[in-house]
């Protein structure tokens, strides 16, 4: 077994542990930053398939979000600090099947589909970079100008909908 | 047929099932939002292994997976965004108690 | 042989960077006195409180002294010493900080205790806002580079250093840097006096010196970078290239620590609205203007 399907399983097997904690756990700060771990193992895992700037961003991108996560469940949730035992369920036979429907359905499909020829011959990681940015700014320009307008109207609509309305002053 | 492609692949079927038993079982709206975030993280690590034995020198790969991470971290704001508002306007982000439209 | 010079690089550099903060706190040069506080925090007996989140408390130290180390990874001393020459070494940079407003949270939400809860959760937004005006001045850097790989960075600035180059993008590096390694005036996280010692005051005996150590690397780890991304590294005529990259780290360093003693502590609401209003307006300006220049200047 290649060093490259130990690493796999290794953090793969991180990524799935802390992903299944994240809905065990009673405390709403412990699953927010289980979240995190499981989101830093994926980033590994890229890191793993050489595939550096993804893997490296992914594990910059996810440390902030999850920690923005942590403090809206402290925000919102009754029981931040899980000491009160309470089950916060419903649906559950129904959840757990379609998730082993999922779980199964994927794995037929990764391991039973034709993927043709394994290739071999992989761009260093500083080569890769530069393609990467030709490819961003040259071929797919359109993509990322319209992607870089959805996220700036996302954050004025994010930001309007949760600023709480003004009241009026009363003309003189 | 290579070792390492099922094994990433399998990685990311586990972190998909996982993610939709979440998003389906919860209650809360921030952690059927956890559920949404490992359903896509799911879908980024099934990308990269795509990319990675399957064809290396397609950069467009890469660059959907760039739009897959946008996407996370847009939807991620906007729905905050929704549940402040919700917050708010009724003291609870339970999707339980949400049923005003329900016939 | 290069792990054991960096090695040692490490632990001189932490020990001076002890040296010096006491100096600018203190104004009294006391070389001894890293040694004396260590062997005084080992000694000292350690208080555990009754329902903490165990987990939490016992991993934060540990974390952030990970998180620093790692950040120092990308950092090179001389042309050859340099623990792993990543392609994307500068974005790994702040991928490293980022782990420190995860030790930072899990230290204020560990103990069960209001004051640190406060630090940790203020060090949430501090941390958000200043990440964003490190990066972008980084961008500006490895614009000029046209790679992110560290060496490069520094070779890359032979003719002229990027403090002439870039002196916007130098200012707010530097303030961000301070503010991600939360110096004073920027330490809302364990504001001694405001929020009774704040993250840092729950911790006692070994875990303290742990969390300090963490607070030194990371000090020392941002101010290598500022010399390896602004200052030209380990450039300059007579001195060999790892005495050139000592003098500048120390000097930044001791520019960091006793010019952020001037300044008062803002309050939390404000350093935020000038570091989004403000700082990241000028950080864009910067990269328009490093972008023009890339383009017409030939250095």
């Amino acid at each position: 077994m290649s060093l490259q399907v130990f690493f796999l399983l290794v953090f793969g097997g991180a990524a799935v542990w802390f992903g299944i904690v994240v809905f065990l756990t009673h405390s709403m700060v412990r699953s927010a930053l289980a979240l995190l771990f499981s989101q830093t193992a994926i980033g590994a895992m890229f890191l793993v398939m050489q595939a550096e700037f993804l893997g490296v961003l992914q594990i910059m991108m996810m440390a902030t979000e999850m920690s923005i996560m942590a403090i809206f469940m402290v925000m919102f949730m009754m029981d931040p600090g899980g000491l009160g035992e309470m089950d916060m369920k419903h649906q559950r036979k129904t959840s757990l099947a379609a998730g082993l429907v999922a779980f199964f359905g994927a794995l037929a499909v990764a391991v039973f589909a034709d993927w043709g020829p394994v290739a071999t011959d992989i761009p260093d990681a500083g080569e890769q970079v530069r393609l990467l940015g030709f490819e961003l700014l040259g071929r797919s320009m359109l993509i990322f100008e319209s992607a870089g307008l959805t996220i700036l109207t996302a954050m004025i609509a994010a930001t309007a909908v949760a600023v709480q309305a003004r009241e009026r002053k009363p003309k003189p | 047929m290579s070792m390492e492609l099922i094994v990433a692949l399998s990685m990311g079927a586990a972190l998909f099932g996982t993610g939709v038993y979440g998003a389906l079982s919860q209650t809360n709206l921030v952690m059927i939002m956890m559920g949404i975030e490992l359903i896509l993280a799911a879908a980024l690590v099934n990308l990269v292994a795509f990319w990675r034995y399957l064809h290396p020198d397609a950069m467009e790969a890469q660059m959907f997976l760039l739009i897959v991470m946008t996407v996370m971290a847009v939807e991620m704001a906007v729905g905050f965004g929704v549940a402040i508002a919700r917050f708010r306007s009724r003291g609870s982000v339970e999707m339980e108690e949400a049923q005003e439209l329900k016939g | 042989m290069s792990e054991w010079l960096l090695i040692l690089a490490l632990v001189i550099g932490v020990y001076a960077v002890a040296v010096l903060e006491s100096w600018a706190s203190g104004n009294r040069l006391r070389l001894l006195g890293p040694v004396v506080s260590a062997l005084a925090l080992l000694g000292q007996e350690s208080v555990l409180h009754r329902k903490n989140d165990r987990l939490f408390f016992e991993t934060s130290p540990i974390l952030l002294l990970i998180a620093a180390l790692l950040s120092l990874a990308i950092i090179p001393l001389a042309p050859g010493l340099i623990v792993t020459d990543l392609a994307t070494g500068a974005l790994f940079f702040n991928a490293a900080l980022a782990y420190v407003l995860v030790a930072l949270i899990m230290a204020g939400w560990g103990p069960d205790g209001a004051y640190g809860m406060i630090g940790g959760w203020r060090f949430l937004g501090q941390l958000i806002a200043f990440a964003m005006l490190v990066v972008m001045p980084i961008t500006a850097v490895a614009m000029r580079a046209e790679s992110l790989s560290t060496i490069t960075i520094v070779e890359s600035q032979a003719q002229l250093w990027n403090i002439a180059y870039q002196p916007l993008g130098f200012v707010l590096f530097a303030i961000a840097g301070m503010a991600m390694a939360f110096v004073p005036p920027f330490d809302l996280p364990n504001a001694e006096g405001e929020l009774a010692g704040g993250v840092e005051a729950e911790y006692t005996g070994v875990r303290r010196m742990v969390f300090r150590l963490g607070r030194m690397v990371l000090i020392l780890s941002v101010a290598s970078a500022a010399t390896v991304f602004y200052l030209g590294g380990w450039l300059g005529p007579w001195l060999p290239a790892w005495a050139w990259s000592a003098v500048k780290i120390l000097a930044v360093t001791a520019l960091m620590l006793a010019g952020g003693r001037m300044f008062p502590r803002i309050r939390e609401g404000t350093l935020l609205a000038w570091a989004w209003k403000l700082g990241i307006p000028l950080a864009l300006v910067n990269i328009f203007l490093v972008g023009v220049l890339v383009l017409v200047v030939p250095l």
